[in-house]
């Protein structure tokens, strides 16, 4: 049992900016189409010129999350936020951009085929110097992400954690269209964040034998969002107010769980920013 | 005060330089050169063809060999290990968290060219397959955690397992860290010149550029108190820090190196003074030379100079996510034979890295406490304290 409290998730998807975007049922809303992009955002500065449109979605997020708990960027920036980036396949793009454009593809584009151009990009923009993990997997790395983001906070080693996920999946459609069996449909590219901080809230990583309510949910809504499911998951639980948020997630044959109970006056105002 | 440390029960490893723990340590006491003409795919386009290619990758009897070379390489350690160690525990109560830069990267070039679409291809591309395999073959039920903070990938990985001993989310955690050399990586570092025409030299006033090796390297680990029988030694301690600065390039002052460390050493509850040993990254780049240079002396104040500092890396290449594990291993090795190894390579003094970098010859020294360091790309940092037994 770790103790952090859960401040705020920022999210956008292939559905447009925030819960309110999402629709009631994402197969019927997505009409067939295997997959939804989420356009390359559109943000300021020569930096970003040569950034993945993975890398921009990262820093997206982060903004959401920002704009939610109604913080700027100076507030997070230095060695007292913790940033853990989660993905199962965001590196995909840049992978085979690299591989096809064989022999002329060279230093611009090799950094940004590592796991790590994401958050690199997100922490540069906002200036994160402090503890750093990235993991890759699916639902069930972003609750491993989340528990030991609470660690991190527990300990000490930070005032804030930030929990990043990021999956696109449009340059690969075609690769993953050869594995259905791993991935469900509709896949939905997405982004999302969430804010932790020292608090009451309780959070515990548990078995899982089923899905959760939240889990199913967010599925429902949203599509297949991998890495980002867990998090869309826990702004769902957040909006609808709960004191007790219990999210799943699946990956490769494995099921995992979160529960978070959140202190109840804290929770009613959360449930309010979302 | 420091977190509880971990104890590291036994380790396996398969290396350009030895084929399993034992090899791998008695070349790096006798200066083997693991480097050589890659031969496994082309390299003739290149303008450096060289590396740390294991020739022949160790086989279980009557195994048909993994497809996919990471995964390889990682069952592979994993025998090594296990012929040292017994997994004694449920399956539920046993972890794998493993670090790798490139993942089944290779099976991605492989299913681009793939013209019956074998989803087998597809699923093994994603950077969690050798990891998940690995998982499979042990028939562990416990957490199953990849984590890619590229070259630094390795430390990261026994930070994260000791955390989740502590947290008393598994009894026993395989931890490690692998990568394969293939085209894919050869080709970038090579369009980015970052590889060596000449001998890998860390630290060394000639030194030119990194050659890439490849490998993998395992630890059992377990809580300290439920550890029985002997051990190498020790996690005290891990920090893992982001520099914030270069997609690609260490920050000019080392910031995140710097706070890795001194992060590290306050999580294992030791000081500076208490230091016997350094394992540091030392790629033989010009610039990453310098700047950890700078960075230990910041981290560790101006006792550094008396402290052992080696780079493996002119010995076996980097072996990027296998890297960090391997160098923790050596640095619990060291400990228990009173034996540093040298810096292959480094023969000539550079005035900007002015530290005892264990020069020609393995030293007779006795080390208790280890820091290892580890840099990446993306601005990744990561160090370990470890406490080895003499």
């Amino acid at each position: 049992m770790s103790v952090a409290r859960l401040e705020a998730v920022g999210v956008i998807s292939g559905w447009g900016e925030g819960l309110g975007a999402l629709p009631g049922e994402a197969t019927r809303a997505c009409a067939g189409q295997p997959s939804l992009m989420i356009k390359r955002p559109s943000l300021d500065g020569e930096r970003f010129r040569r950034a993945t449109r993975e890398c921009l979605l990262g820093v997206a997020a982060v903004q959401a999350v920002l704009a939610k708990r109604g913080r700027s960027p100076r507030d997070i920036a230095g060695g007292s936020t913790a940033l853990l980036y989660v993905t199962a396949a965001a590196y995909g793009a840049s992978n085979r951009a690299f591989v096809e454009a064989a022999p002329t593809a060279g230093t611009l584009h090799f950094p940004y085929t590592a796991a790590s151009a994401v958050p690199a990009e997100v922490a540069i923009e906002f200036q994160l110097t402090g503890p750093y993990v990235i993991f890759v997997g699916g639902a069930t790395a972003t609750i491993e992400a989340l528990a030991h983001a609470a660690v991190l906070i527990e300990r000490g080693e930070c005032e804030r954690a930030l929990v990043l996920a990021v999956e696109t999946f449009r340059e690969c459609e075609d690769l993953h269209a050869r594995t259905r069996w791993l991935l469900a449909r509709p896949l939905v590219e997405a982004a999302a964040c969430a804010w932790l901080e020292p608090g009451e809230g309780r959070l515990r990583v548990t078995d899982a034998p089923a899905a959760s309510t939240l889990a199913r949910h967010a599925r429902r809504r949203a599509g297949e969002t991998l890495a980002c499911e867990p998090l869309i998951a826990l702004a769902l639980g957040l909006e609808s107010g709960d004191d007790r948020l219990h999210v799943t997630g699946e990956w490769r044959g494995r099921r995992l769980g979160l529960e978070w109970t959140l202190p109840p006056r804290a929770s009613s105002r959360m449930g309010a920013q979302v | 005060m420091g977190v509880d440390p971990v104890a590291i029960v036994a380790a396996g490893v398969v290396t350009p330089i030895g084929e399993n723990l034992d090899a791998f340590w008695a070349g790096l006491v006798t200066g083997r050169d693991g480097l050589s003409t890659i031969e496994r795919f082309r390299v003739d386009d290149l303008r450096v063809g060289r590396g740390g290619e294991i020739k022949n990758v160790p086989l279980a009897a009557g195994e048909r060999p993994p497809a996919c070379r990471a995964t390889a390489l990682l069952l592979a350690a994993a025998r090594d290990l296990l012929g040292r160690a017994a997994l004694d525990a449920e399956p539920a109560r046993i972890g794998v968290v493993v670090g790798t830069a490139l993942g089944g990267v290779e099976r991605l070039e492989q299913a681009l060219d793939d013209k019956d679409h074998r989803p087998r291809l597809v699923a093994g591309a994603l950077y969690d397959s050798p990891g998940h395999a690995l998982a499979r073959r042990l028939g562990s039920r416990g957490p199953e955690l990849t984590v890619s903070t590229a070259c630094a990938s390795g430390a990261t990985a026994l930070g994260i397992a000791a955390d989740l001993l502590r947290a008393d989310r598994a009894d026993l955690v395989i931890a490690g860290g692998f990568d394969g050399l293939c085209r894919f990586v050869m080709r970038g570092f090579d369009a980015l010149r970052s590889l060596t025409r000449e001998r890998v030299r860390p630290f060394d006033r000639r030194r030119s550029g990194l050659l890439l090796g490849e490998g993998a390297a395992l630890v059992l680990m377990a809580r300290d108190r439920d550890a029985q029988g002997p051990r190498l030694g020790r996690l005290l301690g891990h920090a893992s820090t982001s520099d914030a600065a270069h997609i690609a390039a260490p920050h000019p002052d080392g910031r995140g190196l710097v706070s890795a460390v001194r992060g590290a050493l306050a999580h294992a509850g030791v000081g500076p003074g208490d230091v016997d040993f350094v394992s540091a990254h030392g790629t033989g780049t010009p610039l990453n030379d310098r700047i950890e240079t700078a960075a230990l002396k910041t981290a560790l104040g101006p006792r550094v100079g008396a402290i052992p500092v080696n780079s493996i890396k002119g010995a076996l290449g980097h072996t990027m996510g296998a890297a960090a594990t391997l160098e923790a291993i050596m640095c619990l090795l060291a400990s228990r034979h009173g034996i540093v190894p040298p810096t292959l390579g480094y023969e000539e003094a550079d005035p900007a890295c002015d530290l005892d970098y264990v020069p020609r010859f393995a030293r007779s020294v006795r080390t208790r406490v280890s820091v290892s360091t580890s840099l990446g790309f993306g601005g990744c940092n990561a160090a370990l304290v470890l406490e080895g037994i003499a």
